[in-house]
């Protein structure tokens, strides 16, 4: 799992390098993660699988075999996790 | 599914059933409930409270059921709207719908249940205390009451998707005013 938060201080964690396998090549700065990179490793499956059934909260609902409100409110949990992230 | 698990789901349900699956399996409690509590002479005259009566027709026990349904869902619908930003009218319904489901524990209950009459209770109220099957269905009744008021709050929570001092309030201020509205309506419609 890509660690999103500094183990010290649980300040946020910025990319400052990265490298081409292939030529050994670096590239050094100070880059922001890409902000579904920064949700729970749980959060990222949720958005993937949403994405995969179309955006569609019943299929979501079926798949997990869950209620469509609970499906429906662990989305907006997401969506607020990610307005939080971007502030 | 563990202990733990069985209770959780006892509690709350609707993280799992919602929507129309719930008001199907709500209604069919309903109805149930409605023919052995008529059976058993226990009037759900409220939204969360019953009585014993010796005249009870098949008819009424359903009004008596229908008016609650109808009070409490149409008000927690308009909860909703004031505490909520999006959600379904049939979730709502329907996870109240099934929030009944435990009264029908009270409804087989009242069928082995001998309850002293009103007047001699009037009269003489130690006389409950004469009848061991009524004091026994009294002490039932009060978890039986609780798990119903405690999936309305699931019902409500799931539903609307709201947490916090804000579902609480919402909710006990909603119950009440639905418990007020179905007595008010059974008073007009039904004993006058």
């Amino acid at each position: 799992m890509l660690p999103t938060n500094c183990p010290g201080c649980h300040s946020q964690l910025k990319v400052k390098c990265l490298k081409c396998e292939n030529c050994e090549t670096e590239v050094s700065g100070l880059y922001d993660l890409p902000v579904l990179a920064l949700l729970t490793p749980e959060d990222q499956q949720f958005i993937l699988r949403f994405v995969i059934n179309s955006g569609s909260l019943k299929e979501m609902s079926s798949e997990l075999k869950l209620s469509y409100p609970t499906v429906r409110n662990m989305l907006n949990e997401i969506i607020n996790n990610i307005k939080a992230n971007e502030k | 599914m563990k202990s733990k698990e069985i209770f959780s789901f006892m509690m709350n349900p609707f993280t799992r059933i919602a929507g129309w699956q719930a008001f199907g399996i709500g209604i069919l409690f309903v109805i149930v409930t409605g023919v052995i509590g008529t059976f058993g002479h226990v009037a759900f005259d409220g939204v969360i409270d019953m009585h014993f009566t010796r005249e009870l027709t098949l008819l009424n026990s359903f009004a008596y059921l229908a008016i609650d349904l109808l009070s409490v869902s149409f008000i927690m619908i308009i909860t909703g709207f004031i505490i909520s930003k999006s959600f379904r009218i049939i979730d709502i319904l329907g996870t109240m719908t099934l929030s009944r489901a435990p009264l029908i524990i009270l409804a087989f209950a009242g069928c082995f249940t001998v309850s002293p009459d009103i007047n001699e209770i009037m009269k003489d109220p130690y006389v409950v205390f004469q009848s061991v099957s009524f004091i026994i269905f009294s002490i039932l009744s009060f978890p039986v009451i609780i798990w119903s008021i405690i999936l309305m709050f699931n019902a409500l929570k799931i539903s609307c998707g709201v947490k916090g001092s804000k579902l609480g309030g919402a909710f006990i201020v909603a119950i009440l005013v639905s418990e007020i509205i179905s007595k008010i309506l059974i008073l007009k419609l039904i004993r006058l």
